[in-house]
């Protein structure tokens, strides 16, 4: 239950960090976003009932952050956050035997494109309220950039997450031995 | 799948249920409760960015002198570091000396306001700022500077506000267009372009043919925005088969905003 706590105090102090994090100008201006990462490693570190009390918790902090009420309309509704952390951390939690033994590469490459999974289907749920379906390559880098930088950075958070597992003695992570 | 599982995924389901027959008023008041909460971290983030952004300059200037004068690098670092503290009590002074001009000037009643945070996902254009309904902001209030429309607010918590900008797609201002009785719509794009974000000026007539420099100023139609605030520059214009359309530079460089006022009323 520690290991709990820290990763929504985590998932907390890295969804306010995304909003001083500026957008990469070499990038198309992508956005970086980091609670995904700690989302997917929870959903395949915790069993399943805490994964989707984080994937809730994200969604929750997802939603009241971006979701934006426009002359009276709501341009994506609350929820639709919570529904793709908890499609997409379910689905990472399935791959849990391969993490419980240790090995994290698929991991950190699913991190990624869910991480892109997540900004398209932001896009195309806006899209589908203001009309006209564009897909400029500007477009795709901003779908593409966050997954991209989130596959770079994930073997580094699991890492970490990992160390923080072993030192909250936490005994559902995976079998492997510690870490030197 | 155990008990449990099954137990959890039922109460996941069901409060998502909750969350998604949310309606819009439900849901901004949602928005307005958690940022309500996170207004202390939101408010202690964006200082210690200051702090951040402040210690990387200092750096880059001890990095030049290094350069410049192995010798007297200590005495001109001490010298340089005071300049600089100096230069940013200047630099202060005289953003608000110019703010407190032109709010003592301005037509409107205007609140002050600090930008604390910026755009938090790719698909929407806003800005946070540290005032709220405590300071008597609603919803759907014009925010501009000295300079011109900046956007409007759309959540409104007790400390702070979200500020959609004129530059995204779903901001839409009814315009005029100086010099010429042309009226059409403003709005962003929904990806900017390189750095600079620009707007588009709908509906126009096919005749209009505006050229690169004319003004754009708020029309007032709508009730959102008071007439006569500078929206941009007509940068181009081109026929279409049925309207015509002009691409402005914003009147304010949104990407190195600071300072804002809103606008709660007229005097």
């Amino acid at each position: 239950m520690i290991f709990f706590g820290c990763l929504l105090v985590l998932v907390l102090a890295a969804q306010i960090a995304e909003l001083f994090i500026p957008a990469l100008p070499w990038l198309y201006n992508a956005h970086v976003y980091i609670v995904p990462i700690i989302v997917f490693y929870g959903a395949m570190a915790l069993p399943f009932p805490l994964m989707l009390a984080l994937a809730f918790f994200a969604g929750v902090l997802l939603d009241a952050l971006t979701v934006q009420v426009i002359g009276g309309k709501v341009e994506i509704s609350a929820g639709s956050s919570i529904l793709l952390y908890g499609v997409l951390a379910g689905i990472m939690h399935g791959l849990r035997p391969l993490f419980a033994r240790g090995r994290w590469e698929v991991h950190c490459i699913l991190s990624g494109v869910f991480t892109s999974l997540m900004v398209l289907a932001q896009y195309l749920m806006i899209t589908f309220r203001r009309g006209s379906l564009i897909f400029t390559p500007e477009i795709w880098w901003q779908i593409g950039g966050p997954g991209l930088f989130a596959m770079a950075v994930a073997p580094i958070f699991f890492w970490g997450l990992q160390w923080l597992g072993q030192i909250t003695a936490y005994s559902y992570g995976p079998e492997r031995a510690p870490i030197e | 799948m155990s008990r449990t599982n099954i137990i959890a995924l039922l109460i996941f389901g069901a409060v998502l249920g909750y969350f998604l027959s949310f309606g819009p008023a439900t849901t901004q008041k949602f928005k307005a409760g958690v940022y309500g909460l996170l207004a202390p971290f939101l408010t202690g983030g964006s200082g210690i960015k200051k702090q951040i952004t402040s210690v990387r300059s200092g750096l880059k200037s001890l990095d030049q002198l290094e350069h410049e004068n192995a010798a007297l690098q200590v005495e001109n670092r001490e010298l340089r570091a005071t300049n600089q503290g100096l230069r940013d009590v200047e630099h202060e002074v005289n953003r608000l000396r110019h703010a407190l001009n032109y709010r003592e000037r301005s037509v409107f009643k205007l609140v002050a306001a600090e930008i604390i945070a910026r755009d938090s996902s790719s698909w929407w254009r806003t800005v946070t700022i540290n005032r709220g309904r405590r300071d008597a902001i609603e919803t759907d209030m014009s925010v501009v500077t000295d300079v011109g429309l900046v956007g409007k607010t759309t959540t409104v918590s007790d400390t702070i506000s979200v500020v959609l900008l004129v530059s995204d797609e779903s901001c839409r201002i009814a315009a005029s267009v100086e010099g010429s009785r042309e009226q059409g719509i403003v709005s962003g794009e929904r990806i900017t372009r390189g750095m600079a974000p620009s707007l588009d000026l709908n509906f126009l007539s096919k005749q209009a043919d505006l050229k690169p420099g004319q003004k754009v100023y708020t029309s007032g139609v709508g009730g959102v925005f008071p007439s006569g605030l500078l929206i941009g520059v007509v940068k181009t214009f081109r026929a279409r088969e049925l309207d015509g359309q002009a691409q402005l530079t914003p009147a304010v460089d949104l990407s190195h905003l600071e300072d804002v006022f809103v606008v709660t009323g007229r005097r």
